[in-house]
C-alpha cells in the first residue's frame, strides 16, 4: 500500500540545520579537491610508500556499506520477513546515495581526475579496478529497478530486488579483491580479504541502517517497533560473529605457515597492532557484541544504537587498517635479507593524513547524506509508521 | 496520486536510465579495433644484467645519468622523491657475509602486475617486452604501484618545470601520474643502449649489460646462458628482465 508512505514535512530548523552542514561538507570537500588539484598530491600525507590514504578509507567504506545497506530490503524481498518491507524503499535508496558519495571520493582522489571518463574508453578487462566500474554502475541500476518497482511496479520487486542482492555480493567481493588479489602486499593478499569485506560490508550496512532508521523516526515523530529493532539487533550479532569468524580463520591459516610468521607478527605486535586490536577487533567486533549481548543494553534502543555506531566506526577503522598497514609493511623483495636504500626500501612506510584529505573524505559523507535527506523529503520512502503484528516477537533476546 | 508523485517516479525513472546509460556506454569501446600501439620489433626481448662484483656501493654514475637523461625529478622529500632506478643494500639477517649494493629498477616483467591491473591500459607492453606508462592515459590511480613488488614506480607529487638542465628530448614528468623506468625506450629507437648502462659503461666498471635475450648472439644471452643469474622474487612467476649475476 502506496500510502503507508510519506515523504518527511522538512521544513523544521533541524532539517534545514542537518541539511546546511552536509552542504557545507560537500562544499568543504570540493575545495579540498580543487586545492589537491592545483597543488598535486604534494599536499596530501600519502607518499610513494602509502599512496592511498583518507580519501580512499572514507571511499571504500561508504562503498562497502553501500553494498550492506541492502540487507533491509532483502530481508522482506528475498527471505520473505514481511515486516521488513515498509523499509525496502530506504534500503535502496541509501545504497545509492552511499554509493554516490564513495565514488565522488575516489574519483576525486585520482591523480588526473579530469582523464577519469577514460576509464570508460579504455578498458582492461584484467583490471580489478575495471571490473569495479561495471561492478557499481551494474549496482547503481538495479538499485534504481529496485527502487522503481517498489515505487511502481510491484510484481518486478521480487526480481529487481534478487538481481541487487545478487550483485551486491559480486560488488563487494570486487572491492575485497581489490586488495586480495594482489600478491606483492603481504598483509591483505589472501583469498579470505574478499569474503571479509563481504562480512563487514553486512554489519555495517545494518549497522548504519539501524542508527538512520532510528534517528529519522524519531527526529519526524514517526513509529519504529522496538521488536523490528531486536531484529535487526539478532542479524547484527549473527554478521559480527561472521566478521569475527573470519578474522580468527585467517590468523589462523596464516600462523600454520611460517613464510607468514614476519608479517602476521607485524600485524599482530608492530605498529598498526593498535589499530587491528583496538580498531579492527575490540572497537568493532568485540565492543559491539559485548553491548549487544548485555541482557540490559541489548534490548534497549539506546544499547543497539550505541553497538552500530561502534559497527559503523569499526568499518572504517578495518579499512583503515587494510589500507595503511596493508602499504605501510615493507615490500618483501629479498626474503630473508634486511634492506636499505634512499627510496625507503626495508622501512615501514609513514603516513599522517592531511587535513584537506580528512575534508575531501568528509565531502564524500556529505554528498551520501545531502542525498539521504533530500530523499527523504522528496520522495516516499520512509513508512509512516513501521510496526509488527501483535504477539509477535523475535526468537531470541541476550 | 498526485502529478507531484508521478514526476518523482520520472525522477527515478530518468535516473535509472541514465546510470543504465553510465553501465552501458563503456561497452560500446569493445566493439572498436584495437589501436596499434608501436613499430617495435615483436623479435626482440630487451633484458639487463647487473654483474654485482663490478657494482660498487659508492657509485651511483646510472642514477646520476638516469635523472639527466628522463628529466626525473628530486623534490627533497625522501617519501615523495622519483626514482625509476635506486641503490639499494641488502645484507642478511645473521650479518654473516658482507652486504651487496644492486641497482633495482623497473622490471620489465614478462607478466607485469601494473599492466594487469591498470584500468585504463595507460601501463602496457611494448611488442619488444618493455613495459611502458602512456602518461596521456595515466588517470594517476596508484593501483599500479600498489601491485608492483618491486616499487619501480612513483607518482609524481608536486608540479615540474622544464628548466635549462632538462633534456629537451624526453618530456618533463607531469603532477599526478605514475612514473617509472623506459629503459630508455627513446635512446633504443635511435639504437643507442640506455642511459644508466651507457654512463656504468663510462666510469669504467661495465657492471650492466643491456641487449636482446631473443638474439642467440648477443652478449646478454651469452652471458645468460653461461653464467649463474637471478632475478628479484622469481617465486612470484613474473619472469623479471633484470638479471643479477653475483646476488
Amino acid at each position: 500500500m502506496i500510502d503507508e508512505y510519506a515523504a518527511i514535512e522538512g521544513r523544521s530548523s533541524g532539517y534545514f540545520k542537518l541539511l546546511g552542514l552536509m552542504g557545507l561538507l560537500v562544499a568543504l570537500g570540493g575545495a579540498a579537491f580543487v586545492y589537491i588539484e592545483v597543488n598535486g598530491h604534494g599536499v596530501t600525507g600519502m607518499n610513494n610508500t602509502v599512496v592511498w590514504g583518507l580519501p580512499h578509507i572514507f571511499a571504500i567504506s561508504l562503498l562497502v556499506m553501500a553494498s550492506g545497506s541492502l540487507n533491509l530490503g532483502s530481508m522482506s524481498t528475498i527471505f520473505a520477513v514481511k515486516h521488513f518491507k515498509p523499509f525496502g524503499r530506504f534500503s535502496a535508496f541509501l545504497a545509492i546515495a552511499l554509493l554516490a558519495g564513495g565514488l565522488t571520493v575516489l574519483t576525486l582522489d585520482l591523480g588526473r581526475p579530469d582523464r577519469m571518463l577514460l576509464i570508460m574508453l579504455h578498458m582492461n578487462f584484467r583490471s580489478m579496478f575495471t571490473w569495479n566500474v561495471f561492478l557499481y554502475s551494474g549496482f547503481t541500476v538495479l538499485c534504481f529497478l529496485y527502487l522503481w518497482s517498489m515505487f511502481q511496479f510491484p510484481q518486478f520487486t521480487k526480481v529487481a530486488g534478487s538481481a541487487a542482492f545478487a550483485w551486491r555480493f559480486v560488488l563487494t567481493t570486487g572491492t575485497g579483491s581489490i586488495f586480495g588479489v594482489i600478491h606483492a602486499r603481504e598483509v591483505f593478499h589472501s583469498a579470505i580479504t574478499a569474503p571479509t569485506f563481504v562480512a563487514i560490508s553486512l554489519t555495517s550496512g545494518t549497522a548504519l541502517s539501524i542508527l538512520l532508521l532510528v534517528t529519522s523516526f524519531r527526529l519526524t515523530g514517526r513509529v519504529l517497533d522496538l521488536r523490528l529493532v531486536h531484529a535487526l539487533r539478532n542479524a547484527l550479532i549473527f554478521f559480527l560473529l561472521l566478521v569475527l569468524y573470519l578474522l580468527v580463520v585467517e590468523k589462523f591459516t596464516k600462523f600454520y605457515s611460517p613464510a607468514f610468521y614476519d608479517v602476521e607478527q607485524w600485524i599482530l605486535t608492530g605498529s598498526y597492532a593498535w589499530l587491528y586490536w583496538g580498531g579492527v577487533v575490540l572497537l568493532g567486533v568485540i565492543a559491539p557484541l559485548a553491548v549487544l549481548f548485555n541482557h540490559h543494553w541489548g534490548n534497549q534502543m539506546g544499547g543497539i544504537v550505541l553497538a552500530a555506531a561502534l559497527v559503523v566506526m569499526g568499518l572504517f577503522l578495518f579499512v583503515g587498517f587494510v589500507l595503511v598497514a596493508g602499504q605501510s609493511y615493507p615490500l618483501n623483495m629479498f626474503p630473508g635479507y634486511e634492506v636499505t636504500s634512499v627510496f625507503q626500501d626495508g622501512m615501514e612506510g609513514s603516513y599522517a593524513p592531511s587535513l584537506v584529505e580528512l575534508l575531501l573524505g568528509l565531502g564524500g559523507v556529505g554528498v551520501s547524506g545531502l542525498l539521504y535527506l533530500l530523499g527523504i523529503r522528496f520522495f516516499r520512502l520512509l513508512p509512516q509508521k513501521a510496526t509488527a503484528p501483535e504477539g509477535w516477537d523475535v526468537a531470541w533476546h541476550p | 496520486m498526485t502529478m507531484a508523485t508521478l514526476d518523482r517516479r520520472s525522477v527515478l525513472g530518468l535516473g535509472g536510465a541514465m546510470a543504465a546509460g553510465v553501465v552501458l556506454a563503456p561497452g560500446v569501446s569493445l566493439l572498436a579495433a584495437p589501436v596499434e600501439r608501436t613499430e617495435a620489433s615483436g623479435d626482440r626481448r630487451w633484458a639487463m644484467l647487473i654483474d654485482l662484483s663490478r657494482c660498487t656501493a659508492d657509485c651511483t654514475a646510472c642514477l646520476s645519468a638516469c635523472r639527466k637523461e628522463n628529466n626525473v625529478p628530486l623534490f627533497g622529500e625522501p617519501s615523495r622523491d622519483v626514482h625509476w632506478i635506486r641503490k639499494v643494500e641488502i645484507r642478511d639477517r645473521d650479518r654473516r657475509r658482507p652486504a651487496v649494493n644492486l641497482p633495482v629498477l623497473c622490471n620489465h616483467c614478462e607478466h607485469p602486475p601494473c599492466v594487469h591491473v591498470c584500468p585504463t591500459e595507460a601501463s602496457f607492453v611494448r611488442k619488444d617486452g618493455i613495459v611502458l606508462v602512456d602518461e596521456h592515459r595515466c588517470i594517476g590511480c596508484r593501483y599500479c604501484m600498489i601491485a608492483c613488488p618491486y616499487k619501480a614506480r612513483s607518482l609524481v607529487y608536486h608540479e615540474t618545470r622544464r628548466g635549462l638542465e632538462s633534456n629537451p628530448g624526453v618530456p618533463i614528468r607531469s603532477k599526478g601520474v605514475v612514473e617509472k623506468c623506459t629503459f630508455c625506450v627513446h635512446r633504443l629507437d635511435e639504437g643507442r643502449e640506455p642511459a644508466c648502462v651507457e654512463a656504468c659503461k663510462a666510469g669504467g666498471k661495465s657492471a650492466m649489460l643491456f641487449g636482446d635475450l631473443n638474439d642467440p648472439d648477443s652478449d646478454i644471452a651469452k652471458r645468460v646462458r653461461s653464467v649463474a643469474t637471478k632475478t628479484i622474487r622469481p617465486d612470484l612467476g613474473l619472469k623479471p628482465r633484470v638479471h643479477y649475476q653475483g646476488l
